[in-house]
């Protein structure tokens, strides 16, 4: 309550009883936690629809083949119990025998007929139908169990079974390729953005206008004149270097980022050493340069998250599959007829790991990069 | 303004000494990005540009046929067929996954207990790659043993094939973006906070709710961010490739029933797989020039819907 005394911007208060003023007090607690109950339902509800796919990758790259498909999908990974018996692992079973269900481990299972023995008197061999119409007379006992077996499985083996290059061929091509483009990226940005942010030469404005209308050239336009450049002119087809090579030559976001940088350098430090006789390339090696290591840094991670993640590329140059990156590779062993879930997303868990290693040694230039660039795709 | 006469060589303007030598300078710096342009942008375009008005077969010679490939596209079913796609994912996709990271960046703006956890929950699907991201929602959208259809099966609804019924893949796939925006609700997360308080505070002195001083103060103010991620949204929608091509996996490019053949995984198939350079150029060339003109109608359009403070 307030009385007006006419005036618009004078209110006085009206003196409050100690009820009223509690009565406010409660009034707002019961917002507050209202309030607050319903922020933290919402991030988290929506946190799941960000959390569970991840989860899910994981739970999947630990199941046995056997639980991958099991309806309803299961949030644990689950196996095969298994019994030594005479120094092997055997699989144990839930069988249906004359008398009743017995847990009898699998010796072989051959079109449908397996043979089995008794754990407990392992001498006598029974032999059971697996199927009988719709009756499954053995099922397989399981246990929640992590399958690490999965990730050396998956690594070791080719994108297809006629493939000779496994999968750590293909995580060993991706890191060559993202480590050279990492450098052809520095090498060649840094001076032209320096050019462009301390050099006043003529027509400097013009030519930084082409650099950035060069973002908005869709690759498709100049994909297949390039492809035939390299592949037909040059004869560098499934060969790394077309994926390399282009990165020596300077791009349109890493010279707007880093001019960005350059042009935050008080010019006076510039000008001075300008005074003192020292060359533009001095300026820029010995004052610019050492100064710039944070902007680098951010050019540098995100140089290995575009090569690391590229799959136009490697899909256009890269044939033989001894040459493909994971990204191909991946996509490769995904074509399939008959998809291999949980090794699939063991490689998948692999291939993602080196990114989210990166993030947490450079979450700060993670975030720092998109806020400049805005997104890099 | 002095008279100007057409003479060739053109004489340049007269520079001093500090101009020439500042001008070699700046060439030599510049040369990566000069030798660059010119063999892999400026070269590649007037090829392209070429055998667009060509039938162009990389092992014989260049036919001249003038405009009888942009003649054949507009003739071309499934030209209009992979737009129609890509017109989907601009016009519901993008628009979608912009609210979406819109009200995710509202969420971690809240003041709540481990908001930074929750901040790098948000962001970290953005950085799987692309090939991983896209084999794991084809697994989680798997109509047998999928979870997605299993948990809206708890929840008593049956989930549609997603990956095979074409209706739907295209939804499936706006899901796989929404899953990635971390870099878009990043770029929002750092708008909102760019919102100056006082702002906020008056507004609720004066007794404004928080959803009036969200659709009154905070939506204007972010305004120019809509716009930025508008404009890359839809020009990275016009180039969606990689989802698209791993999406239909061995059964061919734009599986279920040409439903994901989008506007850019027609030019590859073209040009890559029936080797119809020519065609293909042609059809990089429309892409081109429809995302030229997006955005600049955007930026036209947008001085009348966004607030720039300063």
């Amino acid at each position: 309550m307030s009385i007006d005394t006419g005036h618009p911007l004078s209110v006085l208060p009206h003196p409050e009883t100690d009820e009223e003023i509690r009565r406010r007090a409660r009034l707002r607690k019961t917002r507050n936690f209202f309030s607050s109950l319903f922020s933290h339902t919402a991030i988290n509800f929506v946190g799941l629809f960000f959390l569970l796919p991840f989860l899910w990758m994981l739970i999947t790259a630990f199941k046995s083949g056997q639980d991958v498909f099991h309806t309803p999908p299961r949030w644990l990974p689950y196996d095969n119990v298994r019994v030594e018996i005479n120094g092997e692992q055997l699989a144990l079973y839930n069988v249906q025998t004359e008398n009743g269900i017995r847990q009898l481990a699998a010796v072989k299972i051959i079109e449908g007929v397996g043979t089995f023995l008794d754990p407990a008197n392992p001498g006598q061999t029974f032999e059971y139908e697996i199927q009988q119409g719709a009756v499954k007379v053995a099922e397989p006992v399981m246990h929640v169990s992590f399958r690490w077996q999965n990730f050396p499985d998956a690594m070791n083996r080719g994108s297809r079974p006629t493939v000779g290059a496994s999968f750590w061929i293909y995580f060993r091509n991706s890191l060559i390729i993202a480590f050279f483009s990492i450098i052809g990226t520095l090498l060649s940005n840094a001076p032209v953005a320096y050019a462009f942010a301390r050099i006043k030469f003529p027509g400097r404005d013009l030519l930084f206008i082409i650099v950035l209308a060069t973002m908005m050239l869709p690759f498709q336009v100049t994909m297949i004149p390039i492809y035939l450049f390299f592949n037909n002119f040059l004869g560098w087809g499934d060969t790394f270097l077309p994926l390399i090579i282009p990165t020596f030559f300077a791009n349109a976001y890493d010279v707007f980022l880093l001019r960005q940088f350059f042009r935050t350098i008080p010019e006076e430090m510039c000008d001075a050493a300008r005074v003192d006789g020292a060359s533009e390339w001095q300026i820029f090696t010995r004052i610019v340069l050492p100064l710039s290591v944070p902007v680098l840094a951010t050019v540098t991670v995100f140089t290995f998250l575009w090569a690391w993640n590229d799959f136009t590329g490697p899909l256009l140059f890269l044939t033989s599959p001894r040459n493909f990156t994971m990204s191909l590779g991946l996509q490769d062993f995904q074509s399939q007829r008959t998809m291999v879930w949980n090794q699939l997303m063991a490689a998948s868990v692999v291939f993602t790991i080196p990114i989210i290693i990166a993030f947490f040694f450079a979450q700060k230039t993670f975030i720092q990069g998109i806020k400049l660039t805005g997104s890099k795709e | 303004m002095s008279e100007s006469k057409l003479v060739w060589p053109p004489k340049l303007p007269k520079w001093g000494y500090r101009e020439r030598v500042n001008f070699k300078t700046g060439m030599f710096f510049l040369l990566p990005w000069t030798i660059g342009f010119l063999v892999f942008t400026l070269y590649p375009m007037a090829a392209s540009l070429l055998y667009s008005f060509s039938i162009y077969h990389p092992r014989r010679a260049l036919e001249w046929i003038g405009l009888q490939n942009y003649a054949d596209l507009f003739k071309d079913d499934l030209f209009w067929h992979s737009l129609s796609n890509t017109v989907y994912i601009v016009g519901i996709g993008v628009p979608l996954t912009l609210l979406a990271s819109f009200l995710c960046a509202v969420l971690l703006n809240l003041k709540v207990r481990g908001q930074s956890i929750y901040r790098v929950i948000y962001f970290l699907p953005s950085i799987v790659p692309t090939v991983a991201s896209t084999i794991l929602w084809l697994w989680i959208l798997n109509p047998q043993a999928g979870i997605l259809n299993s948990m809206l099966e708890s929840i008593g609804i049956d989930g549609p094939n997603w990956m095979s019924n074409p209706v739907w893949s295209k939804p499936g796939l706006i899901l796989l973006g929404m899953w990635s925006m971390g870099g878009t609700i990043v770029i929002y997360l750092s708008g909102l906070q760019d919102v100056p308080t006082s702002l906020l505070e008056a507004a609720e002195i004066d007794g404004a709710n928080w959803w009036q001083r969200l659709w009154h103060i905070t939506i204007p103010m972010v305004s120019p961010i809509t716009l930025f991620n508008l404009i890359t949204g839809a020009i990275a929608a016009f180039q969606y490739f990689t989802q698209a091509y791993v999406f239909s996996g061995f059964q061919g490019l734009g599986y279920p029933l040409n439903s994901t053949l989008f506007y850019s995984v027609y030019p590859y198939q073209n040009g890559f797989l029936y080797l119809k350079m020519g065609y293909a150029s042609a059809m990089a060339w429309i892409l081109f020039v429809i995302i030229l003109s997006c955005t600049l109608l955007l930026l036209k359009v947008s001085a009348r819907f966004t607030y720039y403070a300063g």
